[in-house]
């Protein structure tokens, strides 16, 4: 806690300045980071404008084209998250925001700059200002935790005196002080991936990218993990763009949602909004097994298109608001005066905002559905008829 | 065995010792960035340098398929240009570092090009020049392997360094051939194997050892 708080970003990081990664090390303490929000005008830090990417097809192979007209946006302070199934191009996305792949048509604009075309030289001094974490956390098995995380200190120029104070600073922010002498083959998979965030910021720089991070870990640690990157964007500043194929990665710590599908994007925008009313099939795909509910086997098997005499139609009531934690199906019985048979049901919650889905059977025929139905809408809640059950 | 055998078997080992050690020396300078530059410098790689590699490589190759005893009389020339003489210890150095370094060259180019390449887009993630990324990466996470290699190649260089004795070069290889086999004298042939036996076993040994220390990778707490 007090080791995030006693720093802060630098002002500008995609510079072009030989020695600003390095002087930014030694900047003093700035106020922190919830004392300037309010102020601080929200812009783009990553825009990506019909980016696409072509492989040349190596001997006899025709050309991949992995990413079709991509625009995306990632607001400075925000945690935008890419999700996409295997081969959709998540990584080759990612690897455009910091030059290691090159886009071959469109523009890439980092914090406004266009770098789509910029040289080598000048990505290397860009990049020292984009800290980036991966799956298989990628440290060096011949460096200690303490020297893993000086490599990009080294790399920047930093002195010794101002290497050692950092990495102290940056264990002490990952948990991971009393580890600093071990090797990485000494380590859990989790702490492997602390020691890979301690790394990618120890430059300070105010974007983190984030290669499936957590695909090699198991959902405890992986949700330890994501509540660091969680602290890191919240308490540090630190806007984060990370891909991932786990809509609870998505869930769990995004703001911002963009899903990739065979190099395009077809969807995107409030992690919210998208999880809780999917329009594209891939997401919908993605989305069900989490936000979804999965009704009975037997009730699903025996859903008819019509309703039958003195039968029940089976309604889905999403909770997405305030109303989500609401008494809803007390007040309905009593106010209605009708019985709901619940069939299913689930409360989550997607970032703080809670969410809830009920299916529920409501008799088909007489007053009850209408009155259901109307006392649903009169509570702003959103219903969709899934079918009829005898 | 008289004294004076003594004595020529410990001047022969003494030889033997200052050439492979030399060669050994000369051989890992040389071959230590021609193996960083083979290994890093086909298309699309870090020093990306196709010609280069391959004009490099196939001189390697002509090189390590010529049997030593060949190169050793091939190159008696370029022998007698660097050390004034081509016969003698000092002079064997020369053939023998030119053995080594193509196949030092070659050990260091696979070791470097086991290193996971996942390490090296984490330092260019990092900013880091090629120059750092070899530096602070692939040498220090090949190094188990360059040690390995190293020893193979000086223990290579034990054998090769008998064969010197054609070109007037001393050591062990040619006091066994003088000694023991034109003289007919069993015992010193004996010996100089005896030594060889305990030298190649001393070097493995050590190579061994340092290459474990230096991986970091197997720990058994
Ligand atoms: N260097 C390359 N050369 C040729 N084709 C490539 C290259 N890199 C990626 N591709 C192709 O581009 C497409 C997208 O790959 P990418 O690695 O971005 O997918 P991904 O979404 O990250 O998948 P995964 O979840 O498996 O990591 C794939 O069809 C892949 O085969
Ligand atoms: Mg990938």
């Amino acid at each position: 806690m007090s080791a995030l708080a006693s720093t802060a970003p630098p002002a500008h990081l995609f510079s072009v300045t030989p020695d600003r990664a390095v002087s930014a090390l030694s900047a003093s303490p700035a106020p922190a980071i919830s004392d300037r929000a309010p102020t601080r005008k929200i812009r783009t830090l990553v825009a990506l404008e019909g980016v696409g990417k072509v492989f040349a097809g190596r001997r006899g192979q025709s050309p991949v084209a992995a990413l079709e007209d991509i625009d995306l946006n990632v607001a400075d302070g925000e945690i935008l998250g890419v999700i996409g199934r295997s081969g959709a191009g998540k990584s080759t996305l990612i690897r455009l925001v910091n030059g290691l792949e090159q886009a071959t048509s469109g523009r890439v604009l980092l914090d406004g700059v266009d770098v789509t075309a910029q040289p080598e030289s000048a990505w290397r001094q860009a990049r020292r200002g984009i800290g980036m974490i991966f799956q298989h956390f990628n440290l060096l098995s011949s460096r200690t935790v303490f020297d893993n995380v000086a490599l990009p200190l080294e790399i920047a120029g930093a002195s010794r005196g101002e290497v050692a104070p950092r990495v102290k600073e940056l264990l002490a922010l990952v948990d991971l002080s009393d580890k600093a002498g071990r090797y990485p083959a000494e380590l859990s998979g989790g702490q492997k991936q602390r020691v890979g965030i301690a790394r990618a910021l120890a430059t300070r720089p105010r974007l983190l990218l984030c290669d499936e991070a957590t695909s090699a870990l198991d959902p405890e640690t992986t949700r330890s993990i994501l509540a660091l990157l969680a602290r890191v964007n919240r308490e540090l500043g630190v806007t984060i763009l990370l891909i991932t194929h786990e809509i609870p990665v998505i869930k769990e710590i995004c703001h911002q949602v963009a899903v990739i599908e065979g190099g395009r994007i077809v969807e995107q925008g409030d992690v919210f909004e998208v999880l809780t009313r999917p329009a594209h099939p891939a997401t919908r795909a993605l989305v069900s097994s989490v936000v979804g509910v999965e009704l009975p086997k037997s009730v699903a098997d025996s859903l008819l298109p019509m309703p039958v005499p003195g039968g029940r139609t089976v309604l889905r009531i999403s909770f997405t608001s305030e109303n989500a934690t609401a008494p809803v199906v007390s007040r309905i019985s009593t106010v209605v005066g009708v019985d709901l048979n619940i069939l299913a049901g689930r409360i989550d919650s997607i970032g703080e905002r809670p969410f809830g889905v009920l299916v529920v059977a409501v008799p088909s025929h007489g007053p009850a559905l209408a009155a259901v139905q109307a006392s649903l809408r009169s509570l702003a809640l959103e219903t969709e008829q899934l079918g009829h059950v005898a | 065995m008289s004294p004076e055998i003594i004595r020529l078997i410990a001047q022969a080992t003494l030889d033997t010792l200052a050439m492979v050690a030399a060669a050994a020396g000369l051989g890992t300078l040389l071959g230590l960035p021609i193996g960083v530059f083979l290994a890093t410098s086909r298309t699309g790689e870090l020093l990306a340098a196709p010609r280069l590699n391959l004009g490099l490589g196939m001189l390697v190759n002509v090189t390590r398929s010529t049997p030593f005893i060949i190169l050793v009389v091939a190159i008696i020339p370029f022998t007698r240009l660097i050390a004034g003489t081509s016969i003698g210890t000092g002079a064997a150095i020369v053939p023998l570092t030119v053995a080594a370094t193509p196949f030092i060259a070659r050990l260091v180019e696979g070791a470097i090009r086991e290193v996971d390449h996942g390490l090296v887009e984490a330092a260019r993630a990092m900013g880091a020049t090629p120059l750092a990324i070899v530096r602070k990466v692939l040498i220090p996470e090949a190094l188990p392997a360059i040690v390995l290699g190293l020893t193979l190649a000086i223990v290579s260089l034990l054998g090769f360094s008998a064969m010197v004795g054609a070109v007037g070069g001393g050591g062990l290889g040619d006091l066994g051939i003088r000694y023991g086999y034109q003289r007919f004298m069993p015992d010193v042939m004996l010996v100089v194997v005896a030594v060889l036996v305990i030298l190649v076993q001393a070097v493995q040994t050590v190579g061994d050892r340092l290459a474990r220390r230096l991986n970091k990778r197997l720990r058994t707490a």
